[in-house]
């Protein structure tokens, strides 16, 4: 009840939510001692919520063995032991009795309940089973807590879940408590053994170590050279030069996933949602041409481009290239895709030609295709704007207090703050983010 | 002259046994028999100590929030004592006396606040609509039911109980204006206990009386004092016969007073006077019914004792047989709102999802970046 679990055997009494929502409560003043003996409903303590000042009653009688370790003035939490009670003591081991409700109304007429009531059959609808088996010695079982984890440890071990004492908060199952139940029963113990830390396993010796490492721990040194060293050299003058900052936004393109797929269909081929991110960018860049720009630094100026050369960060088994799509914005959904997949692909096998890879106006970076989300990603300097495209998750998203579940597109994006302001930047992104959100608009006139 | 007076009205209030156990012969003869006066007394003891366990319950864990009944049991249960079986009993959640009275079995209270929704599938031979939490919704409901009951030549009526806030939604008006234009056999119930959680009535209505809210609409109305159960029975008689002979719809305004808190997560020693409340205490409804029969020789203290006994047998039976309940089927949501479930709802019961998830989207515009 209430999200709280009491024991079974009623050794202790956990602290319940004493309102609505309230997590915690103050031990204001102790109304019983260690040892005494209460009554079903009697007072424990008086406790102040940042809701009301409340007396919290025994939901049982017995003898209360300890107060839980709580001194008055402390906070104690929802789900913490609030006292233990004697296991055994006066009618705290009495189980719950279960009766058949033919028994429970017989009991109830049996009461001599001689008060107004005109008709004393209970009507009970036939959903109204009552729990059974109980009062017949069977161990007391009911549902147990426990995160989907555990209960997956419970189903590989072949355990019933629910048999497995629980120590967590609230008498959650845990992970340990598994491990103990499972090393109790396979006979390794009587008693439940204490959490044991997972072993690091021991080199064995019929295992040869692959690589040999030095003293300081390296097994590997390369040369910084090649693209490696090309790739080092643009990104530290990038970071040096271009004054960075990254804003965040998030697109919902669950509407765009639908128009992808009904391209995909007349296409006959699987088309991705970079042609269309790239068309919104094409778009975006004529919005705000500021971000569509280089950076001479040795002149002092600030070129903006008329054209559209769209960098495209590709991952290569030699490290990251930016192949250049030129005029992005003249191609039609299905040459984006083309000419991506194209140059990505003379890149990894290195026979793009070098004039492909230089005159960029933006870039973007598809860190999603690797399962990032956001990024801060590095631009490609003397460019001034480069976007992060994360990978497209489904999420709980809300609109007008309903919830419903969308495909959400998380996009980064950073700018060179000497050439581009935090709002420019934001701007663009926005128009970016409502085309993507607003896929007729998007594709209208391409 | 052109200035006269077009309508003129007043408002009566009754009281027939006051707080001091003084009992208007002339208003109160004959209206209530001994034996019954004996076991709606009794009945309040029982739902008293009902009341003292829910209480307990919630604040041990063992229930979800509850709203304490405490000090108002005169006014439901004064009203059902005066209705027929057959009659609806359309309540808000402060009418625990009124509701057993009528026939609803205790526990289901206790299950409606365990948050199991058997509590409010209420059996078909009790006339009663479940349990109404947002505030006024039910008076609605009371006039259709009546409505319905006119329409299929019954002589069945409806009446519906709500708090002095409740009076100030909407809803009320609707209820209202609906019942006096249409003749509908409906009696407003107002329990105007003096708070609306913590706002008071004279914040929420700057006239001297509720009642006369009804005049607006053309009704009969009248004030009673709430904690009287004489006066309750004496209005709500009334009220019922003008209901059923003349199908018009009566506003009672009962005054009473929780002595509780709101809700068990409320305090309202943050809001209210404790001389307030102590004024109250002197006023309660069981405190002047049982001078009342000591006097007449009807009840002693040894009868209080039984009385009290009984009522905590039956008030343990009650929360053992709630508590005791195996747990309910998360398909059984679906089971009581529809004779015919509607294919969306279907598909949610065989889906586990809510209607707005997995909804389809283009009937969503993206609440990100709404302007």
């Amino acid at each position: 009840m209430a999200g709280i679990k009491q024991p079974k055997n009623k050794s202790h009494f956990i602290l319940p939510d004493l309102g609505e929502g309230v997590h915690e409560a103050e031990l204001i003043k102790w109304r019983v001692a260690s040892g005494e003996t209460v009554e079903e409903h009697q007072t424990l303590a008086e406790m102040e919520t940042d809701k009301a000042l409340v007396e919290v009653p025994s939901p049982w009688p017995g003898v209360v063995k300890d107060l839980g370790g709580h001194n008055e003035g402390d906070i104690v939490n929802v789900g913490d032991i609030l006292v233990n009670y004697e296991i055994g003591s006066a009618g705290s081991d009495a189980p719950v009795s279960a009766k058949t409700a033919a028994t429970a109304g017989a009991e109830r007429e049996d009461a001599g309940t001689v008060v107004g009531k005109v008709d004393t059959t209970l009507t009970v609808p036939a959903s109204f089973t009552r729990r059974g088996g109980e009062d017949n010695g069977a161990p007391l079982t009911s549902k147990a807590l426990a995160t989907p984890a555990v209960r997956r440890i419970a189903r590989d071990a072949g355990i019933d879940i629910n048999l497995v004492p629980g120590t967590g908060r609230g008498g959650r199952v845990t992970a340990s408590d598994m491990q103990n139940f499972i090393s109790t029963r396979s006979g390794m113990t009587t008693t439940p053994a204490p959490p044991v830390a997972r072993p690091i396993p021991a080199p064995s010796a019929s295992t040869p170590s692959p690589v040999t490492v030095s003293s300081d721990g390296t097994s590997e040194v390369i040369p910084f050279r090649g693209i490696r060293r090309k790739i080092a050299e643009a990104l530290e003058r990038s970071i040096r030069t271009a004054v960075h900052f990254t804003v965040f936004n998030d697109a919902d393109v669950t509407a765009l996933d639908r128009k992808r797929k009904e391209y995909s269909s007349v296409l006959g081929h699987k088309i991705s949602f970079l042609p269309f991110i790239m068309t919104a960018i094409c778009k975006g860049l004529r919005a705000h041409p500021s971000l569509n720009a280089n950076v001479d630094d040795a002149k002092q100026e600030i070129h903006i481009k008329g054209v559209i050369n769209l960098g495209i960060a590709v991952d290569t088994d030699h490290g990251l290239m930016v192949p250049v799509l030129p005029d992005a914005d003249q191609l039609s959904l299905a040459q984006m895709g083309d000419g991506v997949i194209e140059v990505a692909e003379s890149c990894r096998n290195r026979t793009i030609p070098r004039e492909r890879l230089i005159g960029g106006t933006f870039t973007i970076s598809n860190v999603g295709s690797y399962g990032g989300t956001y990024s801060t990603p590095i631009i490609n300097y003397p460019e001034v704007a480069i976007l992060g495209i994360g990978r497209a998750k489904e999420r709980v998203l809300t609109k007008d207090g309903m919830f419903y579940a969308g495909l959400v597109l998380p996009l980064s994006l950073s700018c060179d703050h000497r050439v581009v302001d935090g709002a420019e930047g934001a701007r663009f992104l926005n128009t970016v983010v409502s085309l993507l959100e607003n896929p007729e608009e998007l594709v209208q006139g391409i | 002259m052109p200035v006269k007076t077009v309508f003129k009205t007043s408002i009566e209030h009754i009281s027939i046994l006051d707080e001091n156990g003084k009992f208007d012969e002339k208003l109160g003869k004959g209206l209530i028999p001994d034996k019954d006066l004996v076991k709606l007394y009794e009945h309040m003891v029982t739902c008293r100590h009902f009341d003292e366990v829910a209480f307990k319950l919630q604040r041990s864990g063992r229930m979800g929030t509850y709203p304490e009944n405490r000090g108002q049991e005169a006014t439901s249960l004064g009203a059902a004592y005066a209705l027929r079986k057959t009659d609806w009993l359309v309540p808000c959640y402060r009418e625990n006396a009124g509701l057993y009275w009528h026939g609803l079995p205790m526990e289901f209270v206790l299950l409606h606040w365990m948050g199991d929704e058997r509590g409010n599938q209420i059996p078909d031979d009790v006339k009663m609509t479940p349990l109404a939490i947002p505030i006024g919704t039910q008076m609605l409901h009371a006039t259709g039911l009546a409505w319905a009951a006119k329409y299929r030549g019954e002589d069945t009526i409806a009446c519906t109980f709500f708090g002095d806030g409740a009076s100030s939604e909407g809803d009320f008006h609707e209820a209202a204006n609906f019942a006096a234009n249409l003749d509908i056999p409906v009696i407003f119930f107002c329990q105007n206990n003096g708070w609306a959680i913590s706002v008071p009535t004279k914040t929420q209505c700057s006239a001297p009386t509720l009642a006369q809210r009804g005049i607006a609409f053309g009704m009969d109305c009248i004030q009673i004092d709430g904690n009287d159960i004489f006066a309750v029975v004496k209005v709500v008689r009334e009220a019922a016969e003008r209901a059923r002979k003349h199908k018009r719809p009566t506003f009672i305004e009962a005054l009473t007073y929780r002595l509780g808190d709101h809700t068990t997560a409320d305090d309202s020693r943050r809001y209210r006077d404790e001389a307030e409340v102590e004024v109250w205490i002197q006023r309660d409804p069981m405190i002047r019914l049982r001078k009342y029969m000591t006097d007449r020789k009807l009840w002693d203290d040894q009868k209080q004792k039984v009385a009290e006994e009984n009522a905590k047998r039956e008030v343990s039976a009650t929360v053992k047989r709630a508590e005791e309940i195996a747990d309910p089927e998360i398909k059984g949501f679906f089971d009581a709102m529809y004779a015919e479930l509607p294919e969306e709802l279907k598909r949610q019961r065989d889906t586990m999802r809510t209607s707005s998830i997995g909804q389809d989207p283009n009937q969503i515009e993206s609440p990100l970046h709404a302007h």
